[in-house]
């Protein structure tokens, strides 16, 4: 055996590498969960970008999935030895308003873009150009509030890749017309699928997003934990197994079918439906939409609604854990990654075809898929009779989130790109 | 002397193909046209991303041959079609269309919905060397263990598929001598099992034909050194008894 690999530890480092993984740091949670050979695959990965430095640039750091994500992949990047810094965009309430609409109109929910609007994000682009820190080798741009940074910072030498975390495909064409001038300016863009990418003239990459295990969502939880949270939220665990939607109260995401397809169940089978999930206090369509469903609830035995308040991580945690069978019968959907949340906490699962979910759910492997009404009722039933199947597909659910949805894939990914591009 | 041989981890970077299928004519005409290396992400490299499933999902045609278009004859043609891993890609690309021909000369198919749309998406692979090399086929033995399931599959299937040919661990075991080693692993991998039992499995096969080897080098040491070895062998044994298995690995 050469010199070099004498010592078969995990922070073997050859003599030309960086300094070895930071130990003890964040990444060392995982060693156990994906197994050392991944945390060496990341660190050879890691050393392949040495001498290079990351910059992230959002517009926020609380709050929503994006940030999220970032607080553990900044952590993680720079135990690798990869130093990489968190730059935010600010930005005043017009300036949010305006990037809002964008961000509805690239959902689809179209509302036109004024001259004014087009102005206040020009200025607010032009005022954090300024302001912002990007003197990284590779600058990474989360969404559309601050793509228009390239053309303004961009320093010879410099990669910017712009990561789109919208479902593009039911983009609205003046805005993206609007977008698209700034994104055909960077070396390359990543999207979570290939669904939603729009024809672009510079590469496209596809990553998809992750969960972070150790997350307060996603963190194991003692049975008394979950028994405990369940109380407080004055839940009734008695009544028969829970079937549960934890999804915010939108259309799309199809609450009223999920009570129908629980109405179909009920007539054949004992249980309860929780339907639990926010957006309702600060979005008048989801107001409107919570008070149908609690209209429809009440025509329905054994259906409880539940209005979440942001911020409730360890209760959607609990809520997902004491269920027997966890639905998401959304219409469209973008990523969906309350499915993997489910699927990590070997959730037998029950969810429409639809945006990310088929790269999660295998039908009969690691959860099954419905197409229909008639269809999720007839999978619910068939999780509730048979314990064996439920925790099959809980088993396999779980491995296969391990292997391509936790922070660490999504990292392995990231460094691959960069790799390629710097 | 051949070169050691180094191990490496892979990398993969996905991009769209830039082919979209809703029916089999369509899925023929992007099954034709992509290059090898979409092929190889669609049916190759389902081994990647369910390493620990009990048995292998069928490929990517197949699986959405059955979900979207609910066709579960042709499914399962291209299933079986695409369950052999080793197999060349421009093979495997004359198998599938000849399948899809067979099946659209028949009947009338119907296409899938547009949200269901099948997207052929292509890969490329950014290797980087784990670290350690091995000078002989017992120190591949030994690090076997170490090296993460995306470089076992490297060396083992992308590495003979799609090259380079040095980075083939197969044909570096036979030019080491190693052609038991070499065929073992190959028997294994011919078979298309996941991937985390088949590195299991082969590091079993390696260190099961090693026995009579490090027995016969045993009887060469002193009595002293192997009972100071069989001391060893016992307390790690009553160690691993002693340690309460993990219940739950959250």
């Amino acid at each position: 055996m050469s010199e070099s690999t004498a010592r078969f530890e995990p922070s073997v480092v050859p003599a030309d590498g960086p300094e070895p993984r930071v130990k003890g740091g964040w990444l060392d949670r995982y060693a156990h969960l994906v197994g050392p050979g991944t945390l060496r695959a990341l660190e050879a990965l890691a050393r392949r970008l040495r001498g290079h430095r990351l910059v992230m640039v959002n517009t926020t750091k609380t709050g929503g999935g994006v940030a999220e994500i970032l607080h553990r992949l900044v952590l993680i990047l720079n135990e690798l030895g990869v130093p990489t810094s968190w730059e935010v965009m600010e930005g005043d309430e017009r300036f949010f308003n305006v990037t809002k609409k964008i961000h509805n109109a690239l959902h689809g929910r179209t509302e036109a873009l004024t001259d004014e609007d087009r102005e206040v994000y020009a200025e607010r682009t032009r005022h954090e150009a300024q302001r912002l820190a990007l003197d990284g080798d590779l600058i990474l741009i989360h969404d559309p509030q601050p793509a228009g940074l390239i053309s303004l910072r961009r320093a010879p030498g410099q990669r910017w890749v712009w990561r789109c975390h919208i479902d593009l495909s039911s983009r609205d064409p003046d805005h993206w017309e609007f977008l698209r001038p700034s994104v055909s300016q960077y070396d390359a863009s990543i999207f979570s699928a290939v669904e939603f990418v729009p024809p672009l003239p510079i590469p496209t990459y596809l990553v998809p997003p992750s969960i972070d295990p150790f997350s307060e969502k996603n963190r194991a939880m003692e049975a008394e934990e979950v028994a405990a949270i369940v109380e407080r939220l004055g839940l009734n665990r008695r009544g028969g197994p829970w079937v549960t939607q934890i999804s915010r109260f939108d259309r799309i995401k199809d609450p009223i079918g999920v009570i129908e397809a629980f109405r179909m169940v009920r007539a054949r089978r004992r249980a309860r439906l929780l339907l639990a999930g926010g957006g309702a206090s600060d979005d008048p369509e989801g107001a409107e939409v919570l008070a149908e469903v609690l209209e429809r609830a009440k025509k329905v035995k054994d259906v409880t609604v539940l209005e979440l308040p942001p911020g409730s991580d360890v209760e959607i945690n609990a809520l997902q854990r004491a269920s027997t069978v966890v639905m998401q019968k959304s219409l469209r959907e973008g990523f969906a990654l309350t499915v993997s949340e489910a699927l990590w906490k070997r959730r037998a699962v029950v969810a429409s075809a639809v945006g990310g979910i088929p790269l999660q759910i295998l039908h009969e492997r690691t959860g099954l898929l419905a197409r229909s009404i008639e269809g999720a009722a007839f999978q619910t039933v068939r999780l509730l009779d048979n314990p064996d199947l439920r925790h099959d597909l809980g088993a396999e659910g779980r491995a296969h989130v391990r292997d391509n949805f936790l922070h660490t894939r999504e990292v392995r990914d990231y460094l691959a790109v960069f790799t390629s591009l710097l | 002397m051949t070169k050691p041989f180094q191990f490496s981890t892979v990398a993969h970077i996905e991009y769209p193909a830039g082919r979209v299928a809703t029916g089999l004519a369509t899925l023929r005409e992007g099954i034709a046209r992509v290059p090898p290396e979409s092929l190889f992400f669609h049916i190759t490299r389902v081994m990647v991303r369910y390493p620990r499933a009990r048995d292998l999902p069928p490929n990517d045609f197949a699986n959405w041959t059955a979900a979207a278009l609910q066709n579960l004859e042709v499914a399962e043609r291209l299933a079986f079609a695409g369950a052999q891993p080793l197999v060349e890609l421009e093979d495997l690309r004359s198998s599938l269309i000849r399948i899809l021909d067979e099946a659209l000369s028949k009947k009338h198919a119907e296409d899938a919905m547009e949200a269901a749309a099948f997207h052929f998406i292509s890969a490329r692979s950014v290797k980087a060397p784990l670290g350690f090399t091995a000078d002989s086929p017992e120190q591949v033995v030994q690090l076997w263990p170490l090296v993460d399931p995306s470089a076992a599959f490297y060396h083992l299937v992308e590495a003979r598929v799609l090259g380079p040919a040095e980075d083939n661990i197969v044909d570096w075991l036979r030019v080491q001598g190693a052609p038991r080693f070499a065929e073992s692993a190959e028997d294994l991998t011919r078979g298309g099992i996941p991937l985390f039992r088949l590195q299991r499995e082969i590091g079993a096969r390696w260190r099961r034909s090693e026995i009579t080897k490090r027995l016969l080098r045993r009887t060469e040491r002193s009595d002293a050194t192997r009972r100071q070895e069989a001391r060893a062998v016992v307390a790690r044994f009553a160690g691993r008894l002693r340690k309460p298995p993990r219940e739950n690995d959250e």
